[in-house]
């Protein structure tokens, strides 16, 4: 009793932002209760003709690039050693935790058979990208959850699973990059089964890899919006001058994605490009808003180091790969004569609370455990270990220097 | 689960002659009594001329499907049986992640309920839009022509075979592809040339012979590549991707950090040493 008293009155003590998103987070978890009770069918306006819907395509298809932002930044950060941008390192594993932990809720609600997920791990079919992703998915969610402890033993002074946290970095780090390149690109292997059904200004064997390059800019993206949106919302220092490093990555990165893109469709696809006025439309604002401009926007120097310009690029990638994977999964996949599908009132509060859910854990988060406090050198690490002390060293040196 | 070290020629494979189909639709009853499926209410002209239930679906797993056409100023019928293709390597078994979906040795593509878990992925795969979902139930699963499985098990022919009073012949895959090249070699006036099934999706366990151009009786149009292969050009490269991506990032931190420690333990004017890509990169905003 006190102790739903003490929720209660802190609940109570919110901000109306987050009252309003625990709502929303209700209202989803009530709406995704009535898919079981009546079924997908009624629920849902899925049928024979669209199996899948918006649940496959935001809540796993799209949410997964979007939850990127761990895997890049943390290659960035200790592969490629900039270790300037080590503060934005944990906030974007909070961000991938959550995002991955309810990629897999949303997809055992769109399981016909949710209590049999198991069952990808017990009979595998290594021919299938489904069973390729489900497994990594699993994998890269326990990577990611062991990287989230790090704060929680912090927050709890656990000191002994720290030291083992943090000798497991560098392992962690190289796994979510391994794992993530091959189920970032496996998302695009599954509509290489759609032959003659998914567009051909979609349809090339080249889409694994663009799913891939796109997941990684995507996944800067992300850091730049959620690091901006942290400093205007929830009183962060403001950190548009390490956004800085990772804005004058992006458009490299869209540059090379660009190439591809525009050299598989150009050589790589049988077939009209140009017969559905539509999809070209689609296609056209997708590599506009979310590559060609934001490449350019960020070529600039002035542009790069403004933080609402930043914000705005970050926007537009976004923007362009949500409808990336909106095209392929869906409009690309709907042929000329069938009807047209959009989610039920349940299938959109579902995704609503989801993304509603992402919000608010993460506030929550960053509300009990130290998240942005994060300061290597403050911790006791003291661990016999020669490396380690010479990064927190590091680290104080680099502060100097800037400050 | 593929088909490569199958022998396809043995497999049990419908010919299914629509210049000698009478549109009975005696084959859609005997479907729909052995494997006790539920009747679905339906009305005339609900979909494309006389063609009843209007789609296939979880309670109808074969039809006739009707085609109007005009022949010497007369109004004709021309029909197609549609029903589960049972392909050599099917896209439907490649996809489902616990392997519900396997040709069996004998032909037809069989189902095993227990295993699936209701992602629907079959349904995206299949090139001719054969598996239907069960989207009364909460818990739902695929349901599609068995091939009647359990009848050849037993030395019977299939349902819909044994009930079709002129257009299905039923034999091994080698045969029936012998019988119908006799066929459109005969009468060639008779027949489109072309089996529609011999070469589709990597070649099926159907095998169809038409009068009319296929696409006009509705046959789709499908790549003579097995689908599978499809994915699996890119899914192969998985095992190298993931060593090759692992060594390689295990590689550049091993020696960015080595260079760290190096430069930390020589002091730090060692930093103006042959800056980097990388070096530059946070040279440039120190
Ligand atoms: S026709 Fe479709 S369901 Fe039947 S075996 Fe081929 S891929 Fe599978
Ligand atoms: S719905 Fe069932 S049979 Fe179809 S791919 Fe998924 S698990 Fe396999
Ligand atoms: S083979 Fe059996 S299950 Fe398939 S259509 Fe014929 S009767 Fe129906």
């Amino acid at each position: 009793m006190t102790a739903a008293k003490i929720i209660i009155n802190e609940i109570k003590g919110y901000h109306r932002f987050l009252q309003f998103m625990i709502a929303l987070v209700v209202i989803g978890a009530l709406a995704s209760m009535v898919r079981f009770i009546f079924g997908l069918g009624v629920t849902t306006n899925l049928n024979d003709t669209y199996p899948w819907g918006l649940w496959i395509s935001f809540d796993v298809v799209t949410a997964v690039p979007l939850a990127a932002g761990a895997f890049t930044l943390g290659a960035i950060v200790h592969c490629f050693h900039i270790k300037k941008l080590e503060p934005l390192v944990r906030p974007a594993i909070v961000t991938g935790f959550l995002g991955y932990s309810l990629v897999c809720i949303g997809l055992l609600l769109d399981l016909g058979q949710p209590q049999r997920g198991w069952h990808t791990m017990v009979y595998w079919n290594v021919h299938s990208p489904m069973f390729e992703v489900s497994m990594c998915v699993m994998a890269y969610t326990t990577v990611l959850f062991l990287e989230f402890l790090s704060p929680v033993c912090e927050k709890f002074g656990y000191h002994m699973p720290l030291r083992v946290l943090r000798w497991l970095e560098m392992p962690l780090v190289i796994a979510a990059a391994s794992i993530s390149t091959l189920h970032q690109s496996s998302l695009g292997t599954f509509f290489l089964i759609a032959v003659d059904k998914l567009h051909n200004l979609w349809y090339n064997p080249l889409l694994p890899l663009q799913f891939w390059m796109s997941a990684i800019f995507t996944g800067i993206s992300i850091i730049i919006l959620e690091a901006t949106m942290v400093h205007r919302y929830l009183g962060q220092p403001d950190e548009s001058e390490l956004l800085e490093i990772l804005a004058k990555i992006l458009p490299w990165v869209l540059a090379v994605y660009l190439a591809v893109k525009v050299g598989a469709v150009a050589f790589l696809t049988h077939g009209s490009l140009f017969d559905r006025p539509g999809l070209l439309a689609l296609f056209a604002a997708e590599v506009l808003i979310g590559v060609i401009i934001p490449m350019l926007m960020f070529m600039k120097q002035s542009n790069r180091e403004d933080s609402r310009m930043q914000l705005r690029g970050a926007g537009m990638v976004i923007f362009g790969v949500i409808l990336n994977r909106f095209n392929v999964s869906m409009f690309g996949m709907i042929q000329p004569d069938q009807v047209i599908y959009y989610p039920s009132v349940t299938e959109s509060l579902v995704t609503i609370g989801i993304i509603a859910g992402h919000i608010l854990f993460f506030v929550l988060l960053a509300k009990y455990f130290p998240i942005f406090e994060h300061h290597p050198e403050t911790v006791d690490y003291s661990m016999p270990d020669h490396f380690h002390a010479t990064e927190a060293h590091e680290h104080d040196q680099g502060k100097g220097v800037e400050a | 689960m593929s088909s490569a070290d199958m022998d396809v020629t043995k497999h049990k494979t419908f010919l299914i002659d629509t210049t000698k189909c009478t549109g009975c639709r005696g084959c859609q009853v005997a479907c729909k009594q052995w494997n006790q499926l539920k009747a679905e209410k339906t009305v005339f002209f609900s979909g494309e001329g006389y063609q009843n239930p209007p789609a296939m679906t979880e309670h109808t797993f074969t039809r006739i499907k009707f085609r109007d056409y005009e022949k010497n100023g007369q109004n004709e019928f021309a029909f197609y049986k549609e029903m589960c293709m049972h392909c050599n390597e099917p896209a439907c078994a490649s996809v489902c992640p616990v392997g519900a979906f396997v040709k069996s040795p004998e032909g037809p593509v069989i189902y095993n309920a227990s295993r699936c878990i209701g992602c629907r992925f079959c349904m995206i795969a299949c090139p001719f839009g054969i598996p239907k979902y069960e989207w009364s139930k909460a818990f739902p699963l695929v349901k599609k022509c068995t091939g009647c499985y359990s009848r050849i098990k037993e030395g019977l022919e299939p349902a819909c075979a044994t009930a079709c009073p002129t257009a299905i012949t039923y034999g091994s895959r080698e045969e029936m592809i012998k019988e119908a090249e006799r066929r459109l070699k005969n009468r060639p006036q008779r027949y489109f040339q072309a089996i529609y099934g011999k070469e589709e999706a990597g070649g099926t366990s159907i095998l169809y012979l038409t009068h009319q151009p296929l696409d006009e009786l509705g046959f789709k149009k499908v790549t003579t590549r097995p689908l599978p292969s499809y994915t699996w050009q890119a899914l192969r490269l998985v095992p190298g991707i993931f060593l090759t991506m692992g060594g390689g990032l295990s590689l550049l931190s091993w020696f960015n950090h080595r260079k760290e420690r190096i430069r930390q333990e020589e002091g730090f004017k060692n930093s103006k040493v042959q800056p980097e890509k990388k070096d530059e990169m946070k040279g440039d905003n120190q």
